[in-house]
């Protein structure tokens, strides 16, 4: 028997939206797995488009690879300091 | 992956609005009692697809075929998107659930263990059983900690919201028809309105451990006295009546209340002793066996 293999399914709605990861499904080739993915996934038309990749061809980094970038704070700017300075000078203090 | 030192710990997390991923490092115990509430799903939507399956021949007109005909592909794909997160989870592989289902070691909802006599028992379950069912789905999905559960969750909830439609439309040609349909709605209603409100379970323990993790938001007995309260005016607003003597309004608050819910049934379901756990059972096994020649030609296993 041929193996089964492990797929993620994403789709893309029609319009501008990104693909969206939408669930699992087990196929034995990537044909059969676009045909499930549509009659899994897709019943009342949810996606224009359809990846499926399989899951064992997927790279991932967990928080261990993520970590050191949560914490530059130098990338980014709330403005605080700044709509402070303007508020004192509408209100003329 | 995360880890968390403790039980306390991790409550902390979920209290803090936490989602588990599946490659999380979480406590046993939350495996363990979220892989048992999903196998649970998956099994119920897998058997009550099953019954929806063996009425389409019998639904008048080829609209309702049709319907029926999508209907038990939506169960039949919410119990397949279910046994994947279910087996992603790690305690059970998919075909050791499928076997543990057939060897009738595993549970599923208490309806799915009572025979649909008429076509009408078929509305009343799509009227009275998907609306518990939604309620409960509902119920989790609004807080579920449980990422992979509750992302499929939206989807299942959002297709039982089309079941239920399907249900009250079938309900009103039954109702607004001869007596004979109304009579037949009346009798299904009798086999079927206690099932449904035992669908919810006994009053939560106050020590849930669901409710503390946040997989269930609400307690059995609100989600079923909320049932109660909507469904009733409904079944009158149709002209039908609900099969409890002891049924009344509370002059104060305008509660409807209801006897005093004799529970054996449901433990009776719980243990496949149902009065029709057997015939069902051997249905799916049937079924199995009939459709292995498909699985194998996909090659997908068991």
């Amino acid at each position: 028997m041929t193996p089964s293999h492990t797929y993620e399914v994403f789709l893309k709605a029609d319009g501008k939206s990104e693909f969206r990861h939408v669930g699992a499904l087990g196929a034995a080739d990537n044909e059969m797995a676009l045909m499930l993915a549509r009659e899994c996934y897709c019943r009342r038309g949810e996606g224009e488009q359809i990846w499926v990749v399989r899951r064992d061809d997927i790279a991932i980094a967990d928080s261990a690879v993520t970590e050191p970038n949560r914490h530059k704070g130098h990338r980014q700017n709330d403005g605080k300091l700044v709509a402070e300075h303007r508020r004192q000078l509408r209100e003329g203090s | 992956m995360r880890t968390w030192t403790d039980l306390d710990d991790f409550q902390d997390f979920l209290d803090a609005g936490g989602m588990v991923e599946a490659d999380d490092d979480m406590p046993e115990e939350y495996r363990s009692e979220v892989f048992r509430f999903i196998e649970f799903h998956a099994n119920s939507e897998l058997m009550g697809g099953l019954t929806e399956r063996d009425w389409i021949p019998h639904a008048p007109g080829l609209r309702l075929k049709q319907i029926f005909l999508a209907k038990t592909q939506d169960e039949i794909g919410h119990a397949h998107l279910l046994y994947m997160v279910a087996a992603d989870m790690a305690v059970k592989t998919r075909d050791e659930m499928i076997d543990d289902l057939l060897a009738g070691k595993s549970r599923f909802h208490n309806v799915f263990h009572y025979r649909a006599e008429t076509w009408a028992d078929q509305i009343a379950i799509a009227f009275l059983v998907d609306a518990a069912a939604f309620a409960s789905q509902r119920a989790v999905f609004a807080k579920c900690t449980y990422g992979p559960y509750k992302r499929i969750l939206r989807r299942i909830v959002g297709e039982e919201g089309f079941h239920m439609r399907h249900g009250e439309e079938m309900l009103l040609k039954m109702a607004s028809g001869s007596q004979v349909q109304r009579d037949l709605f009346q009798a299904a209603l009798e086999r079927w309105w206690w099932p449904a409100v035992q669908l919810f379970g006994p009053d939560s323990p106050p020590d849930d451990p669901l409710l503390k993790w946040y997989v269930k938001s609400e307690r059995n007995e609100v989600l079923r006295h909320a049932y109660v309260q909507k469904y009733v005016p409904l079944l009158h607003g149709y002209g039908f009546t609900v099969p409890d003597d002891g049924l009344h309004q509370d002059a104060e608050s305008g509660e409807w209340i209801m006897s005093k819910i004799d529970w054996a049934p449901l433990k009776a379901t719980l243990s496949n002793s149902g009065p029709d756990s057997e015939r069902r059972l051997a249905n799916a096994v049937r079924n199995h066996a009939e459709s292995a020649w498909f699985r194998e030609s996909i090659g997908v296993s068991a």
